[in-house]
């Protein structure tokens, strides 16, 4: 189980970069939900080994309902979202591209010895998960201060929000039950009131790049 | 004497199987596109054609756009021998390690840029100019990623570590070696000319690199120019299924010994190849021509991916 949870942690962190890498808001949410989809199932392959070890069902409720809002819900949002905006083909980022990833790569290594140095997570193996899933939060902000885009913004808080549920998650082998769908019902909202707001400014501005919300306007 | 028959099983499998490669792979494609497509030995037979004319040389070329083809399939064969295809019983017959490998391999690529800048045309600039920013882009994301391995298996012959991975189990189900396939999967779609990259079907002069070196090449320069290609995209693929889908283990399993265990690798190792032509022709099917101006984002990330594989290799400390 192990080896899996392994490469599931990989696989996210490569997601996160081919998020940066990508230039299209289209297959910015595409890569989200792949990247949703690989939380579903690392909180599944855990779900499944705690049903099996101690009888929890919590673990497999948390994987439907990532599935559910996560891989369908939010997406499809977006790409609702996407379709009402008006829609301008621009440099959609403030860096190029090799400079942002390379960016992503320094983002890596700092958090690698920034918790080389903290006690308690680095035990063994447990210790690349969660250095990876920081690494995943941190890059997810990155990804939102590069971006111009509000629709860009909401993909890279979804990614903060996806990397600090993983953190949860491999640090603590599942956090309590509440605390996930608490956290799930926060995003859904924020996401549906960042959807209307980005319908808002484009209503306003005529575009939904966020430099435009400096201009004034009676 | 044995290392001799071994490294001319190897130079002979190599040859002859470089081309079917590419046989595969326009198979593949023409399938995915409802088209029947040409014969899966079409290569040999335009091979045979052009061994048989004569060459002609524009005559303000100097002694380098003769040697280039010599030079090029030189290279490419002195490659394919630091890279065994199968299970051999000894493991003193490969001397040198990757790095020659990959400085080989350069050598090669550096003479096509020279024969190409040779005639003067504009298209063999144009072709040797991009070919050279596409080459610097990749070769440190080669390198990184055989470090890696080189870095876990202790040693950086490339024998030693395809004899290191084959004891792990199955490497690609560790974080690691998942990393360094994926980088070099891109690495091989890069290097060997194929289409996010570069398209190699097409005469356009905007998008063609490898195409444009070649185009004043003909008879038998141009077959042995299209030989090496073939064989240097053989040598990477090999180089990717025997680091990270080792079947040495399996052969081992079945207690075969001596030229049963030989024939038996070679032909598991062909299977390998095949699958991963497919695997190639399919990611070509669905990929988009890059400009190319965006080859270095591909770069970045295929530097990345196996930047990646390295840290997590610290990280986890084995």
């Amino acid at each position: 189980m192990s080896s899996y949870l392994d490469i599931l942690s990989v696989l996210l962190l490569l997601s996160s970069f081919v998020l940066m890498a990508n230039k299209r808001i289209k297959s910015h949410i595409r890569t989200f939900r792949f990247q949703s989809a690989m939380i579903a199932l690392a909180a599944g392959i855990l779900g499944v080994n705690s049903l099996i070890h101690e009888g929890r069902v919590d673990l497999l409720v948390v994987c439907a309902v990532i599935i559910a809002i996560k891989v369908i819900y939010i997406p499809r949002l977006l790409h609702r979202v996407y379709a009402n905006v008006e829609y301008k083909v621009e440099k959609d980022f403030f860096l190029n591209i090799p400079i942002l990833i390379l960016g992503c790569c320094m983002i890596v290594v700092f958090t690698y010895f920034a918790l080389s140095k903290t006690d308690g997570i680095n035990t063994g193996t447990e210790n690349m998960r969660v250095v990876n899933s920081v690494s995943l939060i941190l890059i997810g902000l990155f990804f939102m201060i590069s971006r111009k885009k509000a629709i860009g913004q909401i993909v890279g808080f979804l990614v903060i929000e996806n990397g600090i549920f993983v953190t949860a998650m491999f640090a603590t082998q599942g956090m309590p039950f509440i605390v996930d769908m608490g956290m799930f019902v926060d995003l859904l909202s924020a996401v549906m009131i960042l959807g209307i707001m980005v319908f808002k400014i484009n209503e306003k501005f005529d575009s939904i790049d966020i430099n435009k919300l400096k201009n004034l306007r009676g | 004497m044995m290392h001799a028959v071994y490294a001319l099983i190897q130079i002979i499998v190599i040859i002859l199987a470089a081309p079917l490669v590419n046989g595969i792979i326009r198979k593949v494609k023409a399938l995915t596109q409802k088209r029947k497509g040409a014969p899966l030995l079409q290569m040999y037979f335009d091979l045979f054609k052009l061994l048989k004319k004569s060459v002609v040389v524009s005559d303000v070329a100097s002694w380098i756009f003769r040697a280039a083809p010599y030079i090029a399939i030189a290279s490419a064969v002195a490659a394919s021998l630091f890279v065994p295809v199968a299970t051999w019983p000894e493991s003193q017959g490969y001397a040198g390690d990757m790095i020659l490998f990959v400085s080989v391999l350069a050598l090669g690529r550096f003479f096509m840029m020279l024969a190409a800048l040779d005639t003067a045309s504009t298209f063999g600039g144009m072709g040797s100019s991009r070919e050279a920013m596409i080459s610097a882009l990749i070769e440190p994301s080669l390198l990184v990623t055989l470090f890696t391995v080189a870095l876990i298996a202790k040693s950086t012959s490339i024998f030693q570590i395809m004899h290191f991975t084959a004891g792990v189990g199955i490497p690609l189900l560790h974080p690691v070696y998942i990393l360094g396939f994926a980088a070099l999967c891109t690495i091989i779609i890069a290097e060997t000319s194929r289409v996010p990259v570069d398209d190699p079907s097409t005469h356009l002069e905007l998008t063609m690199v490898h195409e444009a070196m070649i185009l004043e090449y003909s008879g038998r320069d141009l077959a042995l120019m299209e030989l090496s290609a073939s064989i240097r995209q053989l040598v990477f693929i090999t180089l990717l299924v025997n680091i990270y889908v080792p079947h040495d283990q399996m052969i081992a399993l079945y207690g075969l010994s001596g030229f049963a265990a030989i024939a038996v690798s070679l032909f598991v190792y062909l299977i390998k190849v095949v699958l991963v032509s497919i695997l190639i022709a399919v990611i070509e099917v669905h990929a988009v021509k890059l400009r190319l101006f965006s080859i270095p984002n591909l770069a970045a990330l295929a530097f990345i991916v196996s930047f990646l594989g390295f840290i997590q290799y610290f990280v986890l400390g084995r």
